[in-house]
């Protein structure tokens, strides 16, 4: 009979994280069997085809993607994947975003572009008095982007000598990465209306500006700005299969419709993975791309479960649960006057309300809005559009939700959102629909098997942002499994597509280092 | 200084926040309770319910129309399903059968209402077709007791009343009736909410099927169901006599806006392709069941000439290993599959659905553009839907067997 291969890492789910993860272990000559419960590579970086169009699942934008040419600096996450040889043909993005609050008072609807000076040019125009306080964000920001640059370049943890050259050189990044966007926002002593616009991305980050590190959102904003959000041309599936791809030729394997059932932990130590139909993958190392309350109820034996690992996830909140509705349109964006890629159209204009209204299905008024045919002209054909739109819950709307109800609820929520725009734009889209799927937490749930249907991981706080998270990945804090790390936009880099694979190189990078060390 | 903002602002806030955000992290942990938290919540109940993977169910009545019969279905809890899964009326459940060395998939629309599903269970009406291997084995062999694993409910063809006109004129054909039954049904007890007028043909009165059961749905819809019998072969009181053509559709559809629904055998979705062309509705208006298998694609005028008739030699990969068989140029490479015994991921066998997807490791392929499902990026990096996949050479083939 034949040997079984032995593989030196097991990937547990081929979603952004874990296909970065297996990408950089394969690279680095590592025997990589990655395996999936669906047929398909991505995870959220998905499409489906319904008739004449092939809508993008999940992605928005990508950030640090700039190519280090005409200007435009050269992302870390751009930098990351064509080291992969990822073959993905990216197309950026045209405008920053579109912001619309329709509150009476205290309401705006604006397009704002990219580029700094731009940027603070249109927020004067659009809040005067705005540009003193917004030159001093970007200023910041731009020394926050060389402060995270000097970090990744070191991998994110200097020695100690570079400590104290970090003290020197980047004092007020430490000083600004523990505070709130609010709090910031504050001390510049901006204007009320340009902070809430200046905010608007909060939603894509799942947490409000009083709980959001500063350093990270304002970073994160400027590289938007000055690198362009970017998406993949042929949808975010076209990401998943160039992976796949490179992953094999790299010597790795990939199974699809390969559920892994059982993480089997013993002694503090991986023995191997157990898949659904009884098969036995033994292994040292796991890099699990699925959230650690998914490992850690499910599939790893409760006798093993650390009691750090408990702590933590009771100590973490999970992040938002998504409606999408993907519509597919019989005209063209122009024709029916689509407006903009990203808007975020909302009702009350600051962000703390609308974090804590998104909390019920009946008080969730706010939509975002992804216009994919403003981005790629001929993404669905000739004469037709397609957008999406989107609403990120917190908590649990759908508690309560029986399957009898469960359609008409979700096209309750579509028709809000459809009428609602239309309200807003004067635009009509309710005659040209060709194509409506809604999708729900309970859709996410069926897909990403993250409780309630979780999209974004662990929702980032000031004391569990980015750098809290990160600084504490190394070898020892929350590595309490011998052979088992968790990469994924639940991990340290936070939630969305570029922190994701961002993730997967860090905890393929620390795999490497535990093997080495013997860890 | 080399960033031009304001550092005095600055001037409040210091580095130990940041010096000790470690620390605060692992307090804050630690003072965390040590329980294991909740991983399954209501919208994961709720997936597993409306979209389970598996449903193994148990067969408890059989009703005999002559060349087809319906087949009762209740949830099999030893098998460990409680309830079958509800649904949008319209949608279908793919079936596994094990037919001498063949292991296959075919999918059968479910034909009663949703309603049911939550107290009852299902009911699939199957119709004995011309040379159907799956749907004579089971005419032939399903009885009274007799076990069988199904998918979740799938497919698109329901009614979505943010895209669907408030009337639907459904055009169905032969056992294409079935998924206007369960709408019928659905519409009748509330579950769904539009009007419903069903243009029916059949050869003759007597080979209506499922001709009484729609009757009685008629009947206690309250006006908002209607069927219309289109005989071919027979004059008959009560029934329009000849095709469902343009004109009749015309007829039925009255005054307003109106949505059209296509179910039925082959040669009538030729023929209503050409009639709905005369009625200049917009695309968005017209929805088609998917057809089910393509069959021999050497008619096509995009078909190569030179791969007629061959036979080449098929390479499955699944999970590391390989097998060996072959596949005619008029087969799909997931029919091969199938009659090798290998059970191929499939449920639509029409190219929609895109559970069949599979990797092409290498040959040469024929796709006909109808039914042509796959994603963009699944051409560019070679991925196929082998239900809608012809060889033109020999072919290896990476399959995710379950």
């Amino acid at each position: 009979m034949q040997e079984a291969k032995r593989y030196d890492v097991v990937v547990v789910g081929a979603g952004n994280g874990g296909l970065s993860a297996a990408a950089y272990l394969a690279k680095a000559g590592k025997k990589v069997l990655v395996l999936e419960k669906h047929n398909l590579p991505g995870g959220c970086a998905t499409s489906f085809v319904r008739g004449a169009f092939e809508f993008e699942a999940t992605l928005h934008e990508m950030c640090q993607m700039g190519r280090g040419v005409d200007g435009e600096p050269r992302g870390a996450v751009r930098e990351l994947l064509d080291g992969y040889g990822l073959d993905v043909d990216w197309v950026p993005v045209p405008e920053a975003f579109c912001a619309v609050a329709t509150d009476p008072e205290k309401g705006f609807n604006v397009e704002m572009p990219l580029g700094v000076e731009a940027f603070i040019d249109e927020m004067e125009r659009q809040v005067p008095g705005s540009r003193e306080p917004m030159t001093n964000v970007m200023e910041m920001a731009r020394m926050l982007a060389d402060g995270v640059a000097w970090l990744g370049e070191r991998h994110n943890h200097p020695n100690p000598l570079q400590k104290v050259e970090m003290l020197i050189k980047y004092h007020d990044l430490m000083k600004l990465v523990p505070q709130s966007v609010e709090t910031v926002l504050d001390l510049l002593g901006m204007p009320e209306k340009a902070k809430n616009i200046y905010e608007s991305y909060w939603t894509y980050i799942s947490s409000h500006s009083g709980n959001m590190s500063f350093a990270v959102y304002a970073f994160m904003t400027y590289v938007y700005l000055t690198q362009k959000p970017w998406i993949a041309r042929n949808r975010s599936h076209e990401i998943g299969l160039a992976f796949d791809k490179r992953i094999r030729e790299l010597g790795g394997d990939i199974w699809y419709n390969c559920e892994v059932k059982k993480i089997d932990v013993k002694d503090g130590a991986v023995r191997g993975v157990e898949l659904a139909g009884g098969k036995y993958i033994p292994c040292e190392r796991v890099i699990s791309n699925l959230m650690p309350h998914v490992v850690f109820d499910r599939m790893v034996d409760p006798a093993e479960v650390p009691e750090y690992n408990r702590r933590c996830m009771n100590a973490q909140k999970i992040a938002q649960a998504c409606v999408t509705v993907y519509i597919g349109l019989d005209a063209t964006a122009q024709e029916l006057g689509l407006k903009g890629y990203d808007t975020f159209m909302r009702e009350d204009p600051n962000n703390r309300n609308q974090y804590a209204s998104s909390n019920a299905i009946e008080t969730h008024k706010d939509i975002t809005v992804t216009v994919l045919t403003n981005a790629i002209p001929d993404a669905v054909g000739e004469g037709r559009a397609c957008m999406q739109f989107s609403k990120f819950y917190i908590d649990d709307p759908f508690a309560d939700v029986t399957e009898e109800e469960y359609f008409r609820i979700k096209d309750k929520i579509a028709r809000e959102c459809i009428e609602r725009y239309e309200a807003v734009t004067g635009c009509d889209l309710q005659s040209h629909i060709e194509e409506i799927v809604v999708a729900s937490p309970v859709t996410w749930a069926r897909y990403l098997g993250t409780p309630r249907g979780d999209v974004y991981g662990y929702e980032p706080h000031t004391w569990d942002g980015m750098f809290p998270r990160v600084q504490s990945g190394t070898a020892d804090l929350g590595y309490t499994i011998k052979g088992l790390r968790f990469a994924g936009g639940h991990g340290t880099q936070m939630d969305g597509y570029s922190q994701a694979y961002m993730s997967g190189a860090e905890q393929a990078r620390y795999t490497l280092h535990d093997m080495k060390e013997g860890k | 200084m080399k960033y031009n903002y304001d550092k005095k602002l600055l001037k409040s806030l210091g580095v130990g926040a940041f010096l000790g955000q470690v620390k605060l992290r692992e307090k804050k942990i630690a003072e965390a309770p040590d329980t294991m938290p909740q991983s399954v919540f209501n919208a994961n109940v709720l997936a597993k319910k409306l979209h389970p993977g598996a449903q193994y169910a148990v067969i408890t009545a059989v009703a005999d129309h002559g060349d087809a019969k319906s087949f009762t279905l209740a949830p099999d809890a030893e098998k460990g399903t409680e309830q079958l899964a509800y649904f949008r009326a319209g949608q279908y459940v793919s079936v596994a059968l094990d037919i001498g060395e063949a292991k296959l998939n075919k999918p059968y629309t479910i034909r009663s209402c949703p309603k049911l599903a939550l107290n009852g269970g299902y009911i699939l009406t199957i119709k004995r077709s011309a040379g159907g291997f799956a749907s004579d084995y089971i005419l032939d062999n399903w009885q009274v007791g007799t076990k069988v694993k199904l998918s979740g409910p799938l497919g698109e063809f329901y009614h979505q009343e943010l895209r669907d006109a408030k009337h639907v004129v459904a055009l169905a054909g032969g056992s294409g009736i079935t998924p206007f039954c369960s709408m019928a049904a659905a519409i009748a007890d509330g579950t769904e909410d539009f009007r419903l007028t069903i243009l029916y043909g059949s050869r003759t009165k007597d080979a209506i099927l499922l001709g009484e059961e729609l009757s009685a749905i008629e009947a206690a819809a309250g006006g908002k169901v209607k069927v219309v019998h289109v005989l071919s072969d027979e004059e008959a009181e009560g029934c329009e006599k000849g095709f469902i053509t343009a004109e009749l559709v015309q007829k039925y559809a009255g005054e307003g806006d109106y949505s059209v629904y296509v179910c039925g055998p082959k040669p009538m979705y030729a023929f209503l392709k050409q009639e709905l062309g005369k009625l200049g509705l917009k695309s968005r208006r017209i929805r088609w069941e998917v057809g089910g298998e393509y069959g021999d694609p050497s008619k096509d005028a995009a078909y190569p000439a030179d791969a007629a008739g061959k036979t080449f030699a098929l390479t499955v990969i699944i999970r590391g290993e390989e097998f060996k068989t072959t596949c005619r140029a008029d087969q799909t490479l997931l029919d091969a599959c199938e009659r090798a015994g290998i059970r191929a991921p499939s449920h639509c066998r029409s190219g929609e659905c895109g559970w069949c997807h599979s990797r092409l490791v290498s040959g040469e392929i024929y796709v006909p553009a109808e039914g042509d499902g796959r994603r963009i990026a699944d051409k560019k990096f070679g991925w196929v839907h082998p239900c809608r996949t012809y060889p033109l050479g020999d072919v290896t083939l990476e399959v995710p067997v379950l």
